[in-house]
């Protein structure tokens, strides 16, 4: 059997905490260590009550939750404020109707009135221009 | 602290009254979390408050792949870690805020309000142990965190961990043995005979 000394820094550990060796050396142990068995149950006890804390609560300061919401509040009006973001987006899809309004308008137009300038350039047949070269020749 | 996924998803696509609701429901125990691993009341606040801009910013990205409460619990630890290394100010030991008393869950059956009752003095004691023990033990033995992870949170080695977490434990039971006189096993029986009441 192991000696209590060696034991003794497992009997805090939890299981997932060990090797499958130091469990069960420290599983045999315990069975036949009355005095160690105690040690044991009682950090198994501890175990389970530091468990149980997690569902416990603190009561904040007063006022603790109203300064989170006031702080989280002026966050989200910078970036996802719903009625800030319907209000840009309303702007933007009037500045884009009247853009797209104005450009259609002057298409139109463009298209009845006749304009100043042939719809294509007719060059007159000038001479082709020879290179200096072929002239000596 | 159960968050329902239909809140969480409201409060993701932009519902305010949503989003502050969960804020309603979770501030308590975020604030408890932050006050456990910062050891003072003024700067838990200040945690607490971090946690939920924080919220705010990355609720976008929380794909419910592990549960909203584990989610944020691990922002919480994140943001008073961080906080922990900003300050300057160290806490002593003795300096350690003890905390108020704690708030009861919903009635538990005799076998837990045993646990309960032991569990809120063990608060004093908890919040009495040297910071970097103390942190170890609240992530590892109260909030369940792996010791990988409480690693990563504090930038340890799993076997700094171990060790931080040996020593809390042991000195925790012994604390709890010299404040009640007797064993921890023994508590129960000892306060049904004598009708104490925490």
């Amino acid at each position: 059997m192991t000696n209590c000394h060696s034991i003794r820094p497992l009997l805090p550990a939890r299981a997932d905490e060990l090797t499958l060796f130091e469990v069960r050396t420290r599983a045999e142990h315990v069975a036949d260590c009355a005095r160690c068995a105690t040690e044991a149950a009682a950090y198994s006890r501890l175990g389970q009550a530091l468990a149980v804390m997690a569902s416990l609560e603190v009561d904040p300061a007063d006022g603790t939750l109203e300064r989170i919401l006031v702080a989280i509040g002026r966050r989200r009006a910078g970036v996802t404020n719903p009625r800030v973001l319907a209000a840009a987006g309303s702007a933007g899809a009037l500045v884009a109707t009247v853009v797209v309004a104005r450009a259609v308008r002057s298409r139109r137009r463009s298209r009845h009135r006749p304009s100043p300038w042939p719809r294509r350039l007719r060059l007159p047949n000038l001479p082709v221009p020879t290179p200096a070269l072929a002239r000596a020749k | 602290m159960e968050v329902d996924r239909e809140l969480v998803e409201a409060a993701q696509a932009g519902d305010r009254w949503a989003l502050e609701e969960l804020v309603r429901r979770t501030h308590r125990s975020v604030y408890t979390c932050a006050l456990r691993l910062v050891g003072n009341p003024d700067d838990a606040a200040d945690v607490t408050q971090d946690v939920y801009l924080r919220v705010v910013r990355k609720l976008g990205g929380f794909r419910h792949e592990a549960s909203f409460s584990t989610w944020l619990n691990r922002v919480t630890t994140n943001v008073a870690m961080s906080t922990l290394k900003r300050r300057t100010r160290r806490f002593a030991v003795e300096g350690a805020a003890v905390p108020p008393d704690t708030r009861d869950p919903a009635p538990e059956p005799a076998e837990r309000a045993e646990a309960i009752a032991l569990a809120r003095r063990l608060e004093r004691l908890v919040a009495g142990l040297p910071e970097g023990q103390r942190q170890v033990l609240v992530l590892r033995d109260i909030y369940g965190q792996s010791t990988e992870e409480v690693a990563n949170a504090m930038g340890l080695t799993p076997g700094a961990v171990k060790v931080r977490l040996f020593r809390a434990r042991e000195r925790l039971k012994a604390e709890l043995e010299a404040t009640e006189g007797g064993q921890v096993v023994t508590l129960a029986g000892r306060r049904r005979a004598t009708g104490r009441h925490s």
